[in-house]
């Protein structure tokens, strides 16, 4: 076997660009062929949630390849299929023999389906379920996991994930080594895309029947029927009110507004004063609303992560050295409580008009 | 029983501070038990009957028995330091990768492994599942109350919509929910008692893991890049001469929002 055949292989040939015959391209074995993005969407009462929908509407301008989709749940979601692919999904996986949640059992399946399709990045909503199953998936999947960015950039397939860090205080850009990429995405950092209907494929995927997942008991928890992240204006307190009456005031401004919630910072959460449903910050919410006044707010680094997306920020604080003027757009000094109540009065005293 | 306890060291949130560029203090900032773990230990030391037997772990510096030392103290009866200069700079899925091969070398008939909800300094709450994904065990997550049945627990899991009453088979890793914001006490004799216990430091080669596979080169994800100034906004600041002045100010900024 030791005769030349005739520079079909580059010992013969002094040119390192040279081809063997019949070969058009030099390939790289080992760059991977990962392409696409795949987004788990969380369907709680058989409805897309309202996380999910705005990761889908932000995948599409992540990817120069396929946005898949993964939904868990009984045929009643063929329902929800229009809206979905309306969101830009172009595959649909739909798991179905999982009775009820279960982190174990939904990340064995994302990850099969992830072998399958072999996508360059999965996105997950950050929240209470997407927040455990993210990290079931990555460590199946062998893949690097970002926890709760706030913002993602790609060049059509690799991803620069952005993620406050120390607190809020610096903004990590962070990228994965290798393929898959995961992140979990903070609700409410991508506007919610609007509704409208679509065409793709759907594809069933079965998941063998598990065992007895152990539940005892599931209740169904009150919570709130109005979300901070939907409100147009919110009236921020902080720990400089120190009157717990003055949240009552606080309501009063709010339901003479359309669109106006109260909300707070951790301080006055903590002090049960408010639900934890309406704290704004690194442990709180993320919401973007047109305006945002924060009264008695010191701007700790963790709550201005929950509030970089609003479009204007007031801070009303006697402390002209507090870090929230930082990142405020017009600081009023003086008391945060008296001007409270002032400003209770004025809306008060005048009679209610309503837009629309 | 067996419990098995991992706690991490961070520096203490409320003693971080921001200077005038707006970047932060860390300076002279003191080392604590992280509440999250402190809590999550607490709720097992709770359980804990004549027999049982609670072991704490944490990954970090050598200076990070201090928050081993404080467990003893809160009623730990063993420590685990996994100290190994290659660990050092590891993401979330290299610092799994280690506590998974710790817990199967030293750890591995334990009942329960219990973690705190996240830590106090990265709050990716991402270590616990995926320590228990690495080694194939159920997973718990923000767990508000447990306690023992016959062969295992019974977990009552809060996801925020739902509550939920859950089986836990043993050998499970749970996550406990809460944090203590109030701090602990400690009686002399705990001290005493948790100082006499010896802590055991674990390296990379004793848990039979490579260089590759711990710290900053097992780490799936690279920081690129970090800025501190993209949440400033063009500030205006105005004294105002009284609190009824500000609140006109207010009302014509909500008035244009109608």
């Amino acid at each position: 076997m030791s005769q030349c055949s005739g520079g079909s292989c580059q010992t013969c040939s002094d040119d390192p660009d040279r081809l063997p015959p019949g070969m058009l391209r030099r390939y790289d074995l080992n760059e991977s062929t990962a392409d696409g993005v795949m987004v788990w969407i969380e369907a709680d009462g058989g409805k897309v949630s309202r996380p999910s929908a705005e990761i889908l509407a932000a995948a599409k301008g992540l990817t120069d390849g396929r946005v898949y989709g993964i939904i868990f749940g009984d045929a009643g979601l063929k329902s929800e299929y229009p809206r979905i692919f309306g969101y830009g999904v172009d595959t649909l996986y739909h798991v179905r023999g999982i009775a009820s949640y279960s982190p174990e059992a939904y990340a064995e399946a994302v990850s099969q389906v992830a072998e399958r399709v072999n996508p360059a990045a999965i996105l997950v909503s950050a929240t209470p379920r997407g927040r455990e199953l993210a990290p079931r998936i990555a460590s199946l999947l062998g893949a690097g996991l970002t926890a709760d960015c706030t913002r993602l950039e790609s060049d059509g397939r690799r991803i620069v994930m952005t993620r406050p860090a120390f607190g809020g205080n610096l903004m990590a850009d962070i990228e994965c080594v290798g393929f898959p990429q995961m992140a979990t995405v903070r609700p409410g950092v991508f506007p919610l895309p609007e509704p409208k209907e679509g065409k793709g494929t759907a594809i069933y995927w079965q998941y063998p029947p598990e065992q007895d997942s152990g539940v005892v008991s599931e209740e169904a928890v009150q919570t709130e029927a109005a979300d901070i992240s939907d409100a147009r204006i919110l009236i921020a307190l902080g720990a400089g009110i120190r009157d717990r009456g003055l949240v009552d005031v606080a309501e009063e401004i709010a339901a003479s507004i359309d669109g106006a919630m109260v909300c707070c910072s951790r301080a006055v959460a903590e002090r049960g004063w408010l639900p934890r449903s309406r704290q704004v910050g690194m442990s709180g919410r993320t919401v973007r609303p047109d305006l945002y006044v924060a009264f008695g707010i010191s701007g700790a680094v963790q709550h201005r992560v929950g509030i970089s997306g609003a479009k204007r920020i007031i801070a009303v604080n006697r402390d002209p050295e507090a870090p929230i003027h930082a990142f405020s757009d017009l600081s009023l000094l003086t008391d945060a409580e008296e001007a409270l109540k002032e400003l209770r009065d004025l809306v008060a005293g005048k009679p209610r008009r309503r837009s629309s | 029983m067996r419990f098995a306890v991992a706690v991490k060291q961070v520096p203490d949130a409320s003693e971080v501070s921001v200077d005038a560029n707006g970047s932060l203090v860390r300076l002279g900032v003191p080392a604590i038990l992280d509440p999250f773990s402190e809590y999550a230990l607490r709720r097992i030391i709770a359980m804990k009957e004549e027999g049982d037997e609670v072991s704490v772990f944490a990954m970090g510096p050598p200076q990070a028995s201090e928050a081993l030392r404080r467990c003893l103290c809160l009623g730990a009866d063993k420590a685990f330091l996994l100290s190994d200069p290659s660990f050092a700079g590891a993401d979330t899925w290299a610092t799994a990768r280690t506590l998974a091969a710790f817990i199967g070398r030293y750890m591995s008939d334990a009942d329960l492994i219990a973690f705190g909800r996240q830590a106090a300094d990265g709050e990716t709450g991402q270590v616990p599942y995926e320590t228990a994904g690495l080694m194939s065990v159920r997973q718990f997550a923000y767990v508000t109350d447990l306690h023992k049945a016959a062969d295992g627990f019974v977990a009552t899991q809060d996801y925020g919509d739902v509550a939920r009453s859950v089986k836990v088979p043993k050998g499970s890793v749970v996550s406990f929910y809460g944090t203590d914001p109030c701090g602990t006490l400690m009686s002399l004799t705990d001290r005493i008692r948790g100082y006499g216990i010896p802590i055991e430091t674990v390296d990379r080669v004793a848990i039979g893991l490579g260089a590759y596979s711990v710290g900053l080169k097992g780490s799936k994800t690279r920081i690129v890049r970090t800025d501190s100034k993209s949440m400033l906004r063009k500030n205006r600041k105005v004294a105002m001469s009284s609190p009824g002045r500000a609140a006109e100010v207010l009302l014509e900024e909500l008035e244009a929002r109608r």
